[in-house]
């Protein structure tokens, strides 16, 4: 479950990012549109990694439950995060990359 | 066309949403204490103690005690104790005195580690806001059609609002807070769509838990008005053997424990029901634990010849459709849920308490606006703004006086467990009366800050009333106890930053009128474009 979250929250931070609204309030400056396709593609990949994480971490009934209770907490963390602390929001996303493999890597 | 549709629904989710906010406020804020209902029990009868599992010692001191205690019962139920619930639960029905009446019947609590019986202090715990999410304190039927009928309106209202919500996906990470009414609307679309999967689930499976309730035609063609038939069919019930008539004295249990378990596929077990102990007939039902898995099953169970051990029947497997039911059953009530994730269920029903709560809240800012000049509040706006501070601010404060009186309360008082929930209405009923006397920012305040400081202070309460302090609980890696505590404590703290919020916006709402005079006026609907 940890390993999905981690994937999850950072799936959704990378989808945050890819639109220029989010990303300018975040890092300051408009995406270039590679960056906005980069950014997408990363963020779809991402959250389909974490299901992935979720369902092969138990069976697809409580893999399910599992993915769904994670993304919407992490994606409601990013949400409540962003205009109060935007640096933390954006920190716990970069140590949930790396933490990510660290999970995966003790879970196996 | 489209755009009359898309207005045709936002004014169904505008009032669908006004007239069963409250209630639904008070069904999603109880049915989200609910998740937590054993730990909710655990801490409001703390008298139970904390032991290691060990269900065949359990079940052989329960067998104990009920030979000793009720041998001549009819039948017996026995509770295991498990990672939720610490206490063994023994319960009996006496025979009748005369034919046609009820037989008394007596719960206990046992140690799950020495078999003696616990004294508990009468309390319906968290199975008081079990109880009244779906219930709502009225006699059978009215409050679970009354419920069910909020969660009916609730699904028009989350459809309604999908597609009154023009921006889903473009404002899918948007909340701009300190911005007055667009805040408001950020953090109602917020948790509102973030939190839709827990939304639709919770909402449609509530209806599908009352669907023989809710929509008996199907079943009224089918059984006519017999009823029970279609549960007989449903739900096989062994038919229980006759009582012979010749006395035995019933074997162990224990071991039957694992072979129950070995049948119900490595599951857990968490009941034993036996029909007529000390008799030759005498059987046993052991029933399975609902935490193994996400269906729900009612009477998922290995009934065996409790003298013999010879196995009677067996629950079999069931059709596909009524699978599918029992899973809406099961994610709706989480049984299966751990600790991890019980949280994330428990942040998901707050999600859904404070969609409804903003959602009342925007109701009342929007038409507020327009008397904002004249500050004179029609009737009809006042007591909404009345009924918004009772059933939120109220019922928050109404909760924490619930635990207060469970500590505060004499052991010995009759109907203790009644008084705690009278409690629980009065501190309620105060609440509206505050709202009507008092004006709407100073009595939010007020009730909020009187919240805060009751759940803040339930840790100092409960080290003052019990010996089971933070201090004791910690140390003892008692985690439902102290838990609750300090989850109390983080509750008080967020209705406190509440409070203060609400006190320095009525400051700003102040300074910004008088601002507002000179400057261009300010539109509500100045971020979007």
């Amino acid at each position: 479950m940890l390993l999905a979250l981690l994937l999850c929250y950072v799936g959704f931070t990378a989808l945050c990012l890819s639109m220029p609204r989010h990303h300018d309030e975040l890092l300051g400056r408009k995406p270039s549109s590679r960056r906005v396709r980069n950014l997408k593609l990363a963020g779809w990949l991402l959250l389909c990694l974490s299901l992935w994480a979720a369902v092969a971490a138990k069976d697809w009934g409580f893999g399910l439950v599992d993915w769904f209770a994670v993304s919407m907490f992490s994606a409601l963390l990013l949400v409540l995060l962003m205009p109060y602390r935007p640096k933390l929001a954006l920190s716990l996303a970069a140590l949930s990359l790396l933490a990510a493999p660290v999970a995966a890597w003790a879970w196996w | 066309m489209k755009e009359g549709f898309r207005q045709a629904m936002a004014w169904l989710h505008t009032w669908t949403g006004l007239v069963f906010g409250w209630l639904l406020f008070a069904i999603f804020l109880t049915g989200t204490l609910a998740y937590f209902k054993d730990e909710i029990n655990h801490w409001m009868q703390p008298e139970i103690p904390s032991r290691p599992l060990d269900a065949a010692a359990s079940l052989t001191l329960a067998q104990t005690y009920l030979q000793q205690r009720a041998p001549d019962a009819p039948s017996w139920q026995i509770t295991l104790p498990d990672a939720r619930d610490p206490g063994i639960s023994v319960s009996w029905q006496q025979a009748p005195a005369r034919p046609g009446e009820r037989g008394r019947f007596t719960e206990k609590i046992l140690d799950a580690q020495t078999g003696a019986e616990v004294p508990v202090r009468k309390s319906f715990g968290g199975e008081f806001f079990y109880r009244f999410h779906f219930q709502l304190q009225m006699p059978y039927p009215w409050g679970r059609w009354l419920a069910t009928s909020a969660a009916m309106v609730m699904f028009i209202a989350l459809i309604t609002g999908i597609i009154t919500h023009k921006k889903i996906f473009k404002d899918f990470f948007t909340f701009r807070p300190r911005k007055g009414q667009r805040s408001w609307l950020d953090g109602h679309n917020a948790v509102g769509v973030l939190v839709l999967p827990f939304h639709l689930m919770i909402t449609y499976s509530s209806l599908v838990i009352f669907m023989a309730m809710v929509m008996p035609a199907s079943l009224l063609v089918s059984y006519g008005s017999d009823r029970s038939a279609f549960y007989d069919e449903v739900f096989p019930e062994a038919p229980t053997p006759e009582r012979a008539g010749i006395p035995a004295t019933l074997p162990a249990m224990a071991p039957l424990l694992a072979r129950a378990s070995e049948q119900l596929g490595g599951g857990n077990v968490a009941r034993v029901t036996v029909i007529n102990p000390g008799d030759a007939n005498a059987s046993v039902q052991v029933a399975r634990a609902s935490s193994d898995r996400i269906t729900y099953e009612y009477g998922n169970d290995v009934t065996f010849n409790g003298v013999s051990g010879q196995i009677l029947d067996a629950t079999p497997a069931k059709p596909l459709p009524m699978a599918i039911a029992g899973s809406f059953y099961g994610l709706h009530i989480g049984h299966f849920a751990g600790p991890v994730l019980r949280w994330l269920y428990f942040i998901c029903g707050l999600a859904g308490t404070a969609m409804i709560g903003t959602g009342l809240v925007i109701w009342l800012g929007k038409r507020q606006l327009k008397h904002a000049k004249t500050g004179v509040m029609p009737f009809e706006l006042r007591l909404v703004e009345v009924l918004n501070i009772a059933s939120m601010a109220g019922l928050i404060g109404a909760v924490a006086a619930f635990f207060w009186a469970n500590r505060l309360l004499p052991l010995s008082l009759d109907g203790r467990a009644n008084w705690e929930v009278n409690t629980f209405f009065i501190a309620w009923t105060l609440s509206l009366v505050h709202a009507l006397l008092r004006p709407g920012r100073k009595a939010w305040v007020e009730q909020l800050t009187l919240a805060a400081l009751l759940f803040t202070t339930v840790p100092l309460l409960n080290a003052l009333t019990t010996a089971h302090h933070l201090g004791v609980t910690l140390a003892q890696k008692d985690w439902a106890l102290a838990g609750f505590d300090l989850t109390c404590l983080a509750a008080g703290l967020l209705l406190a930053w509440a409070a203060w919020k609400m006190q320095r916006a009525a400051h700003t709402v102040r300074v910004e009128k008088t601002r507002r005079e000179t400057t261009r006026p300010i539109t509500l609907e100045q971020g979007t474009r």
